[in-house]
């Protein structure tokens, strides 16, 4: 860890830092007022449909998902690093949530933030693997998705530990305002809210700074004393952590019932990435954004199950299509950047 | 043991095959094909739908393998062009993502329509004898198939002008553009090949398992770790890998378990990477 | 004088919509050996990939034999005639050196006498016919880089500083062999900033400085230019 502060002169670091309060202060309308306008209307929705259980438990999985969204805009939009792994995170958070709770009797609100710290260590290792062995894009990717896989085969076969086919149904929980009908959606919500609010937060971090400096040219970063690694794995850490923490919260509300295909790569990570591209990908409300919208179309398709899957399918590749002047090269020019032109 | 290893390598060689699909794609343009499975599945739900309805079992056969074929082809002239236009990890990304996107598209439309359809081709005739081994005839004739097609495979790559030429854009895209290849058709003619290898999967599987409409992800999953271990854009690498990793699955699968068994080539995939990203055999870093 | 074989005009080119080469017109005739003379950083690759068809030229003209070649495709360029080796030799690493060469005919298949040809002028390539290229020499790499292209049997041969990475004794070497070429009447425009070497090859030549066409000449009237002898031959 020898990242270099860019100001070693402590007097212009102290004028800076000045400096940063000074308009942290003065955006911090233009900043938060987004935040809590939306916090606003999403707290109006269940005003509709609070007499509808399945409509309740709709909105709540919209919030879930925009939750997950803002996480791995952490570690995508903000490093670059691709996790296909976003359920099997929020997964290990859900599962080892409910198991420390049921079966260890670990108070269930202790459990879903240590499930949390568990999430955020196994995310920061992968990415500590992945930086340190400086796997490209697709590596990263694939290195993922065999763990996403190897997770879903563990929930199925450890069906001892894990319910396997039949799901599990968490105890620890009951009786508490997560199984009752509106209120787990402002417990989602209060949790979205948070997450939204951290982000900007670490934004405007040291942390987010680096994260802005190798988004734009990990060269330079490096040069500048940006400790590459460093911050690569803080944003896996973080990031899986916060997945953990809300696929943890998941496994305790409405009937506290997790499914083998609850935190599935199919049923989570590719709707993750149509939201993203579809709201943004590194964008601050665009994960909600996206959450509104497919938790709504997800809804429409809900009586037709067998299409979900096609329509998912062409999204994808419309949006990302469509996208190609605007989200990729804007996405792809936050992964390395390697200049293709040297010869002259 | 003998009996276990050789259905190790009969599982083996298609995993080979499987992975061979897969890893031309990448080599030439970078594309992960994440729907090659799914498109091997098409194939078989062609065959199955047309012998179904009274056709030839080997005309039926040789239509669906062709299907496969048109449907790489006209992925390739379709998507894949706004792919190749791109540069870099923002075209390995946008493969990526299509094909995923691909891969539903195609696993959601077989599942709607034929959610219980599955493959069977069967091969008459007894068991025969290897090595005190009692293997299945359909087994045999299987794994014959893609031996020949590998043979052939490999005659192509290195004796035909066109073999060379493919050869060539995966090794060094602008100096094969700089000798005259034109990499956008072999790019084309390849996606195609590997429907067609997807195709003869789907086949050769049928003889010895059933296809179902559903098993299109389980295949990409297995082609990916294939190709991925053989090292990517290693056609040779492919078949290696396809033929240990066939072993290492019907062993662990007979002396452990079955679902430690996919853990365990998804955990040998990973660590693959991990440890010498460019595979068994692959060059390129 | 007749219509030149090779003739670039107005060329520009760059990248990222940044032109790095500019207004560029220059002609080659048929069994002429042309130098473009530059330090590095001058443009010269950027001119030479243009006309390959590497990247399309932003605004300018290539008239190959009459015709408007400028933004065709790069194999479509080399199987017109014009064979381009570049400076980084893009060669087929796992492939021996004679499927290197072979491929050098693409799309024909080359008749043996063919390969004889170039191993006549190139005896080290013979000795290592069934070698990796990768695993070769600089020195080699750059003989097969050359004896690929000329199994093209190009009209044009378009080299870009094919002294990169090699020895002095090598490089000298290497502009024999181009010598050699060059009197069995090969069309040669060699980019490259070791000025003696190429002007010692080169009936004509052009400086290019900061994209730009500067002065041209023969060979002569260059080498005994003093701005040419201040700036590249360093008396």
């Amino acid at each position: 860890m020898t990242a270099v502060d860019p100001a070693a002169d402590p007097e212009p670091a102290a004028d800076h830092r000045m400096a940063a309060a000074a308009s942290v202060k003065n955006s911090i309308l233009g900043d938060f007022l987004p935040i809590t306008i939306v916090a606003g209307l999403l707290g109006l929705i269940p005003l509709k449909f609070m007499d509808s259980r399945s409509m309740m438990t709709v909105l709540i999985s919209g919030m879930l998902f925009a939750a997950y969204g803002i996480a791995f805009n952490i570690i995508f939009g903000s490093t670059g690093q691709l996790f296909l792994c976003v359920g099997a995170l929020a997964g290990i958070g859900g599962f080892s949530s409910a198991i420390m709770a049921d079966r260890l009797s670990v108070p269930w609100v202790l459990s879903i933030l240590l499930a949390g710290i568990i999430a955020s260590l196994v995310g920061g290792l992968l990415s500590w693997i992945a930086v340190t062995r400086s796997l490209d894009t697709i590596f990263i990717g694939i290195v993922t998705l065999a763990f996403s896989l190897s997770f879903e085969n563990f929930v199925l076969g450890k069906g001892d530990l894990t319910g396997g086919e039949d799901g599990l149904r968490v105890a620890a929980s009951k009786g508490s305002i997560m199984r009752e009908q509106v209120k787990p959606y402002y417990v989602f919500l209060a949790l979205v809210v948070v997450y939204l609010i951290f982000y900007r937060l670490l934004q405007r971090s040291h942390i987010g700074w680096a994260f802005k400096a190798l988004k734009d040219d990990e060269v330079a970063a490096e040069l500048a004393g940006v400790d590459v690694t460093k911050y690569r794995v803080y944003a896996g850490l973080i990031g899986s952590g916060m997945l953990g923490i809300a696929g943890a919260m998941f496994a305790h509300q409405g009937r506290g019932f997790i499914g083998s295909t609850t935190y599935a790569f199919g049923a989570v990570d590719v709707r993750v990435l149509v939201m993203l591209a579809f709201g943004g990908i590194g964008s601050l409300l665009g994960p909600i954004l996206g959450a509104i919208v497919f938790t709504v179309l997800d809804e429409l398709l809900d009586s037709q199950a067998q299409l979900r899957e096609v329509f998912y399918g062409i999204v994808t590749v419309f949006l990302f299509l469509a996208f190609r002047r605007g989200a990729i090269p804007s996405l792809s020019s936050l992964l390395k950047k390697k200049p293709s032109s040297r010869s002259r | 043991m003998t009996a276990v290893i050789m259905d190790g390598i009969v599982l083996g060689l298609q995993f080979g095959i499987l992975g061979v699909g897969l890893t031309l794609v990448y080599g030439l343009g970078g594309v992960l094909n994440l729907a090659h499975g799914q498109m091997a599945v098409a194939g078989a739900m062609v065959i199955s739908r047309l012998t179904d309805g009274g056709m030839g079992t080997f005309l039926a056969v040789a239509i669906g393998i062709v299907a496969v074929g048109l449907l790489g082809m006209v992925i390739d002239l379709t998507l894949m062009k706004a792919v190749y236009g791109e540069e870099g990890e923002g075209r390995t990304l946008l493969g990526l993502l299509l094909m995923l996107g691909v891969g539903f598209i195609i696993d959601g439309v077989l599942e709607w329509r034929y959610p219980i359809e599955a493959l069977t081709l069967r091969v008459a005739g007894d068991p025969i004898d290897i090595l005190g081994v009692s293997m299945r005839r359909g087994s045999l004739v299987a794994s014959a198939i893609i031996l020949l097609v590998g043979a052939l495979l490999v005659a192509f790559f290195r004796l035909t002008t066109f073999g060379r030429a493919t050869r060539s854009v995966i090794q060094d895209e602008n100096g094969a553009r700089l000798v005259g290849v034109n990499p956008s058709v072999v790019r084309t003619s390849i996606f195609a090949l590997s429907g067609i290898l997807g195709g003869i999967v789907a086949v050769t599987r049928a003889m010895t398992t059933p296809v179902g409409s559903t098993d299109g992800i389980e295949l990409t999953i297995f082609a990916l770790i294939v190709a991925v271990v053989g090292g990517l854009g290693s056609v040779s690498g492919a078949f290696l890998a396809g033929i240990l990793l066939g072993i290492v699955s019907t062993v662990s699968a007979f002396y452990i378990g079955s679902y430690i068994t996919t853990i365990i080539l998804l955990v040998v995939c990973a660590v693959t990477i991990v440890i010498r990203p460019s595979g068994l055999l692959g060059v390129r870093s | 004088m007749s219509e030149p074989l090779l003739k670039l005009d107005g060329l520009c080119a760059g990248y990222l919509g940044q032109d790095v080469v500019h207004d560029v017109s220059l002609s080659v005739a048929e069994g002429e050996a042309v130098a473009v003379i530059g330090s590095n950083g001058a443009g010269k690759t950027t001119m030479l990939r243009a006309v390959c068809g590497l990247m399309p030229p932003s605004r300018g003209s290539v008239y190959f034999d009459g015709t408007d070649i400028a933004g065709d495709k790069a194999h479509r360029v080399s199987r017109s005639g014009v064979v381009y080796v570049p400076a980084e030799r893009h060669l087929f690493p796992q492939m021996s050196v004679k499927e290197n060469l072979i491929l050098g005919a693409y799309p024909k298949r080359p008749p043996s006498s063919q390969l004889d040809q170039v191993f006549d002028l190139f005896p080290r390539l013979k000795e290592r016919e069934s070698q990796h290229a990768g695993t070769m020499s600089g020195g080699e790499q750059q003989m097969l880089a050359v004896g690929r292209a000329l199994m093209a049997a190009p009209r044009v041969l378009m080299l870009d500083e094919p002294t990169t990475g090699l020895s002095p004794l090598l490089a000298s070497e290497a502009y024999n062999a181009l010598a050699e070429l060059r009197n069995a009447g090969l069309t040669i425009l060699v980019a490259e900033q070791q000025v003696p070497l190429a002007l010692g090859l080169a009936d004509r030549g052009y400086v290019l400085d900061h994209g730009r066409i500067g002065l041209t000449g023969t060979a002569d009237d260059l080498r005994n230019d003093p701005g040419v002898r201040k700036a590249y031959l360093g008396v």
